[in-house]
């Protein structure tokens, strides 16, 4: 089994290889294809009457793929961004691959979308140059038409009959940056007028004809099962239809959402569970487990030079410990999905990052082949990794078959939503650095002691990655230091756990950045000073299994200091703080927060940033998810989730607190142009953003911040 | 079992339920309005937010019988087009992500800028205390709402 970047890299290229295999095929599908329709690929489809629709091979969650992939698409074609509709991909032959995380909806259909538009620009322009009996390379597209010599002019639509019989051109050429017209501009959301409507449909808003809803009765304790209840007072609240069994506990199915609520609710009253082996599991022991762990063995991550010997050789040895909490993912639209089970086969209405999985584990759950399994994907109310987890939708299908018919939508409340997310694991973080008598920075040991999330990934199995997964943001420190040792000591937990929006890169890059900056005051060095002299002059590096540009990663952060004006005097009780990050080799980021703290109280009054991520798709996307990713990373400093007695203390978003419009610093962004091809932007902003505002915090207070949530009192 | 009657974006409605039953659900699912959102039942998250009276409500903290004989309107009644000045400055500063908040916040805007027509950031902070956006549409929520001050009648 692989990591979970190998596994998106390989179903990604898997995904694409299929589309190219389609895009070659060309055949109009059955039904869908009147003569006159122009359809030579499974992303894009144009009618007689000149409007496109493209299909959208990964699912919209907020990150604006509706937005950015058709721009691909569109800009190699010439379309009229007007006369375009989008529609969401199914799962199925045409689309295998469109699980969406990593950051990497972009980079992994970029060259598939741009060349099938290239190649259906090809075909119309041939279908035209034929009509006018011209050269193909006399003719010229622009904004839905063809323009051949003499001011001839002929719309898409009025060629897509002629160009569907045309062969498709196997490597069509494509456009050069600087004749773009629609990438690198500002494109509004594609989905903004039906969102501001409230006419969008997200997974809650499904309504099927004669649909019913169900809430389900879990054990409060994750891996728990029911053992006794008592359905009598449940079917007597006004809408209920009926209590059923499922493999995930009692659902309770009624007219209603409210009723399918009430119902639950009189039912919860009567039961009681087999709590199961996570009975007895608390914060505070696995604290303990991982302190523990934090000094006994480990896998190595990373190994350059004799970190131990280093250490022991050094003149001063800086050591701290960082704490970082559970998260949970807490989407504001809380998981659900509809399921309608048939003689012959199932559909689904399911709003998930995975719906390959989705489908292939509904399928199975039911007894069906995935092609029995019809799925919809609807908008998503936020996603963030928790929707990559296939619970909500194979335990909709469940509850669909115990229904005995007709549409059933399983909706999750909050409390359901924490009580059972796929969680961000706690872990703790061992730092040591040696310092030689010259003020020189000879070793650095870093230990991260927690749950590995990968196996939630592998059906339970160590993967060989593991510790490179696990330690990732830590095992690919960017900085040049003689002795490095990473390493990762798993402690398990009985928790259900999963990815989230900046993985393990969250904690790891906050504890190392955080420590750096402890290095570079204890050296009496300025933060900026010591990390550019660290990055070094230095090209493309290596780190294990990942490669990053040292100098992509020096500019951003050169550029997000200067324009935040790093080095300014600022009032007491006011400081800046940085932190730089190369997300998987791929995107570079820098940060600095500006803070005040007034009587204990923390204010983030800015966040600058700086970023490289190749050619930019979308400006107005990209400066949307560096805010969001900002926020989504700030929102962590002050939330966590904790176990007692195999249950989580939080229930909702009074007592796991989110950030707020009032706590929301003011954001900047800046990008640094690059020619690269587009790597991605969702996650890269996240893991800096704590780093960046607990080093402002010291450098306005002096104190030292190593522990996540923070206390409501700094000082 | 008795009925209830209320105005929903300018249509008498009457409704058959239970008095308890929270607005949202009488919205969502008995006259199928799925604009008004459903975040998390708590009245903590502001998705559900719509006008009574003309007041930013959120609806799952409203019972079905404290709204008969009252006046509601959702997202959907705002505007029969989307020409409200809070839409149109939503879609001028391209605030929504994923979108699933940003009904409820757009009812508290409009509630706002009718009370007040040019809020400070302070008003803004308090009227959308009660909100949670997972995306951070903060800053565009600000932009958006200073953009449209003035302009809601």
């Amino acid at each position: 089994m692989t990591s979970r970047r190998d596994f998106l890299k390989v179903t990604g290229a898997a995904g694409t290889g299929l589309m190219l295999g389609l895009y070659l095929e060309a055949k109009p599908r059955p039904g869908e294809a009147t003569k006159a329709t122009f359809r030579p690929n499974a992303f894009l489809t144009i009618r007689p009457d000149g409007t496109a629709q493209i299909t959208v091979p990964k699912v919209e969650m907020g990150q604006g793929v509706r937005t950015a992939l058709p721009l691909a698409l569109a800009e190699e074609l010439d379309l009229d961004w007007s006369k375009i509709e989008v529609v969401n991909a199914q799962p199925g032959p045409d689309f295998k691959g469109m699980q969406t995380g990593g950051s990497t909806s972009v980079s992994g259909t970029w060259d598939s979308l741009r060349k099938a538009g290239a190649a259906a620009r090809e075909m119309l322009k041939a279908a035209a140059a034929a009509q006018w009996n011209v050269a193909a390379d006399q003719c010229r597209t622009e904004k839905g038409f063809v323009l051949g010599p003499g001011g001839k002019k002929l719309g898409y639509g009025g060629l897509s009959e002629a160009a569907a019989k045309l062969p498709v051109p196997k490597d069509p050429p494509l456009k050069k940056p600087a004749d773009y017209r629609l990438l690198g501009k500002r494109t509004p959301r594609f989905d903004g007028p039906a969102i501001v409507t409230g006419k969008a449909v997200f997974g809650l808003d499904v309504r099927r004809p004669g649909q019913r809803v169900a809430a389900v009765l879990r054990c409060p304790v994750p891996g728990g099962k029911i053992k006794t209840w008592d359905d009598a007072k449940a079917k007597a609240v006004r809408g209920v239809k009926a209590v059923v069994e499922v493999p995930t506990g009692i659902a309770v199915i009624a007219e209603s959402t409210w009723a399918a609520f009430k119902g639950r609710e009189a039912l919860a009253a009567t039961a009681t569970w087999d709590e199961g082996p996570a009975r007895d599991f608390n914060s505070s022991t696995l604290e303990a487990k991982m302190r523990a762990a934090l000094t006994g063995p480990a896998d190595d991550a990373r190994r350059e030079g004799d970190a131990g010997k280093a250490l022991k050789a050094a003149a001063k040895v800086l050591e701290a410990e960082y704490s970082f909490p559970y998260q949970a993912h807490a989407t504001v639209e809380p998981m659900n999905a509809t399921a309608l089970v048939t003689a012959d086969g199932a559909e689904m209405w399911a709003g998930s990052q995975s719906a390959n999985r989705a489908q292939e584990r509904a399928a199975a759950a039911l007894g069906l082949k995935p092609e029995q399994m019809k799925v919809n994907v609807p908008l998503i109310g936020g996603g963030f990794g928790r929707r990559l987890g296939t619970d909500f939708s194979t335990e909709a299908a469940q509850v669909a078959k115990a229904a005995g018919g007709g549409p059933v939508q399983v909706v999750w409340d909050r409390e359901d939503d924490l009580r059972h997310d796929l969680f961000h694991p706690a872990t703790l973080h061992r730092l040591r650095a040696g310092l030689d008598g010259s003020g020189a920075l000879t070793a650095w040991a870093h230990r991260i002691a927690g749950p590995a999330v990968l196996r939630s990934w592998t059906g339970g199995q160590k993967a060989p990655s593991q510790a490179a997964t696990e330690s990732n943001g830590a095992y690919d420190i960017p900085y040049a230091i003689p002795a490095i040792a990473v390493d990762f000591a798993e402690v398990e937990a009985p928790t259900p756990l999963g990815w989230w929006r900046g993985i393990e890169i969250v904690p790891n890059v906050f504890a190392r950045e955080c420590f750096l900056d402890e290095v570079a005051h204890a050296l009496g060095k300025d933060p900026l000073r010591l990390r550019l002299e660290l990055l070094g002059e230095r090209g493309t590096v290596k780190f294990g299994r990942e490669t990053a540009d040292i100098r992509r990663l020096k500019k951003v952060l050169e550029v997000a200091a200067a324009k935040a004006g790093w080095g300014r005097k600022l009032p007491a009780g006011r400081g800046l703080g940085l932190a730089c990050h190369a997300y998987d080799g791929r995107t570079y980021a820098a940060e600095v927060a500006e803070v005040s703290v007034v009587k204990g109280r923390l204010r983030i009054h800015k966040v600058t940033c700086a970023v490289d991520c190749g050619l930019v798709v979308n400006p107005a996307g990209l400066e949307a998810q560096v805010e969001g990713g900002i926020a989504f990373g700030l929102s962590a400093l002050f939330s966590q989730i904790t176990w007692e007695k195999g249950r989580t203390v939080q229930t909702g978003y009074h007592d796991f607190p989110v950030l707020r419009l009032a706590d929301m610093p003011a954001i900047e962004t800046h990008v640094v142009p690059s020619a690269e091809a587009p790597s991605g932007m969702g996650e890269p902003p996240v893991p800096i953003a704590i780093p960046a505002v607990l080093n402002a915090v010291f450098a306005a207070t002096g104190k030292r911040i190593r522990k996540v949530p923070l206390e409501d009192n700094l000082i | 079992m008795p009925t209830y009657q209320l105005t929903v974006n300018g249509r008498v409605r009457t409704v058959d339920a239970d008095a308890d039953t929270p607005l949202l659900w009488i919205l969502r699912d008995t006259l199928g309005l799925t604009g008004t959102k459903f975040g998390c039942g708590q009245g903590a998250c502001g998705s559900c937010t719509v006008h009574l009276d003309g007041q930013a409500v959120k609806s799952c903290q409203t019972s079905l019988k404290e709204a008969a004989g009252h006046s509601v309107i959702t997202v959907e009644g705002l505007s029969k087009d989307g020409s409200h000045p809070v839409q149109k400055a939503w879609i001028a500063e391209d605030v929504a992500q994923c979108g699933y908040c940003q009904p409820g916040m757009i009812m508290t805007a409009a509630a706002l800028l009718k009370r007040k027509a040019h809020p400070t950031d302070g008003d803004i902070d308090e009227a959308f205390a009660d909100h949670v956006c997972r995306c951070g549409t903060y800053p565009r929520i600000r932009k958006a709402v200073k953009r449209a001050a003035g302009g809601v009648k």
